[in-house]
């Protein structure tokens, strides 16, 4: 397969949950070598997008190409190239760093040292000790080392920062501007701004599963008028309470 | 290979670190044993009988584990991954279902493995017990009795919703077929009304099999069992397969 222009493109996604339209033909196009920004308020759809452009949930219209292929259909040749973060991760009771490291690192044909990866993220001196007994910011960090371990050329990101302190932030975006550097596309969902601000390209605005506004960071103050991103964030995502 | 090889490292070490399968896949058939010994010491199975009642028993020993791996330990594994999320991790990998089946099956094959590995010599040496049969036909039918108990385990693991129902169906798999089908009260002191409707678990078909094996005794109707466990193995696997959920 040759290098596609669009690493993502997801056209008339519509999920429903119980009856209520959690999604609503949601279109999104992620140009390679990019980062993309989903962005809303809790409960907008941010995490059920993900999930339905790999395939794990099933959207009940709509289609997503990742890589130019349907993930549904091609999985195990799809997600050697691609690194997933899901929001919420879970691992075996009692394993230890440098198990769960070395558990998803054989999957891959060719992954990537998850040594040095550990020690970019700064747990490299945890790697004995239980997943279970790390602290949240310390978990959150292997979860993302756990996403990079397969060399990825797309890496899907939910709420890649939450529980991260300050310098471990800028660690994380350092890490982040320097695979962009080297060609790594990256799908992420955050809720702080400065961060958005900082790494994304585009960014896609959810509301209730529909897009409020979708473009680069300067159309967006543009276009609400607002001087600070996340004052124009605010203002597309509350749109219809002012009305 | 490289894949299965370094999964089944981590799973396993998983396994033992969690202790449920170290107690009731290799220190309960062993527990078993003892009593037994102690019990029946080297007395005959019946007056006149030319093998010793242990000697009879061993196969029912030996599958204490297969019933502890296939209708405890693999249903409740497989559930509790799929409940953790951890299969969904998976999932977004390149990993293929059967992989992980095939490795979490594995783990269960080499307990019931060490657990054999023990028995015969213990009992050889405290109970002088012999092995009177045939090693290839005793090893072919354990073999069989292992796949066929380790597939409806699996089945379980893989069409349960999570790890309450799994161990639920467990249970009800489990202690029946652990305490009927000869495995912790020999078939032969049953009364012969039990017999016959414990006749129709696949494990106590196993377990005859086994012994008569063993002990070295002919077969009438061996493609009976034969049968029954090689389309048990083959049906189970086959829904646990085509019926996997990742979530
Ligand atoms: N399995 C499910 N069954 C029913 N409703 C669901 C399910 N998963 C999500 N939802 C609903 O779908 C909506 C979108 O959820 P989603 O997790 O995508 O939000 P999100 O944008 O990721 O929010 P957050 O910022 O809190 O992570 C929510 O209203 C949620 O309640
Ligand atoms: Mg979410």
């Amino acid at each position: 397969m040759g290098k596609a222009k669009e690493a993502i493109r997801v056209s008339g996604l519509t999920k429903i949950y119980n009856g209520k339209k959690v999604l609503d033909g949601l279109n999104l196009s992620v140009k390679n070598g990019t980062v993309f920004g989903l962005l809303g308020a809790n409960g907008a759809g941010k995490s059920t997008t993900i999930e339905c452009i790999l395939g794990t949930r099933r959207a009940e219209q709509g289609t997503a190409l990742v890589l130019g292929r349907d993930p549904g259909k091609e999985r195990r040749a799809l997600f050697q190239k691609v690194g997933v973060q899901f929001q919420e991760g879970d691992y075996q009771p009692e394993i230890k760093v440098s198990e769960i490291c070395e558990e998803i690192a054989c999957l891959y044909d060719s992954p990537s040292d998850w040594r040095e990866l550990c020690e970019r993220f700064g747990i490299g001196d945890k790697l004995k000790n239980a997943v279970k007994s790390l602290s949240g910011g310390e978990r959150q960090r292997l979860f993302i080392v756990l996403a990079l371990i397969p060399a990825p050329e797309l890496v899907f990101l939910d709420e890649l920062t939450t529980g991260l302190d300050a310098k471990a932030r800028r660690t994380v975006w350092k890490i982040l501007e320097d695979l962009k550097a080297q060609g790594l596309t990256i799908f992420l969902t955050s809720h702080f701004m400065d961060e958005v601000e900082a790494l994304c390209d585009e960014v896609c605005i959810l509301k209730k599963g529909k897009t409020v506004f979708y473009g680069t960071i300067e159309q967006a103050k543009e276009q609400s008028g607002c001087e600070k991103f996340e004052d124009a964030y605010l203002k597309f995502s509350d749109e219809e309470a002012d009305a | 290979m490289r894949t299965f090889t370094n999964l089944l490292k981590t799973e396993l070490k998983l396994n033992i670190r969690n202790m449920n399968m170290v107690i009731f896949a290799v220190i309960m058939p062993v527990v078993v044993l003892v009593v037994l010994g102690i019990i029946y010491q080297s007395r005959p199975a019946y007056p006149g009988a030319e093998y010793t009642f242990l000697e009879q028993s061993m196969s029912a020993v030996c599958t204490i584990s297969i019933c502890a791996g296939g209708l405890m330990g693999l249903p409740i594994v497989v559930s509790e991954y799929r409940e953790r999320k951890i299969l969904k991790r998976f999932q977004v990998t390149p990993v293929s279902p059967v992989m992980l089946l095939v490795v979490e099956f594995t783990i269960y094959v080499l307990y019931a493995l060490v657990s054999m590995v023990l028995l015969f010599p213990a009992a050889a040496c405290f109970w002088g017990v012999a092995f009177r049969g045939s090693w290839p036909a005793f090893i072919g039918s354990w073999f069989l009795t292992l796949i066929s108990t380790l597939s409806i385990g699996m089945m379980v693991g893989g069409i349960a919703k999570d790890t309450k129902i799994a161990s639920v169906i467990a249970s009800i798999l489990y202690f029946p077929m652990l305490i009927f089908s000869g495995a912790t009260v020999p078939f032969e002191v049953m009364p012969k009304m039990l017999q016959k409707i414990v006749g129709l678990f696949p494990l106590t078909q196993g377990i005859q099999l086994m012994k008569a094996a063993s002990l070295g005794l002919a077969v009438d109707n061996l493609w009976l069992p034969v049968a029954v466990m090689g389309a048990v193995a083959i049906v189970c696997t086959g829904i646990a397969v085509k019926c996997f959920q990742w979530e």
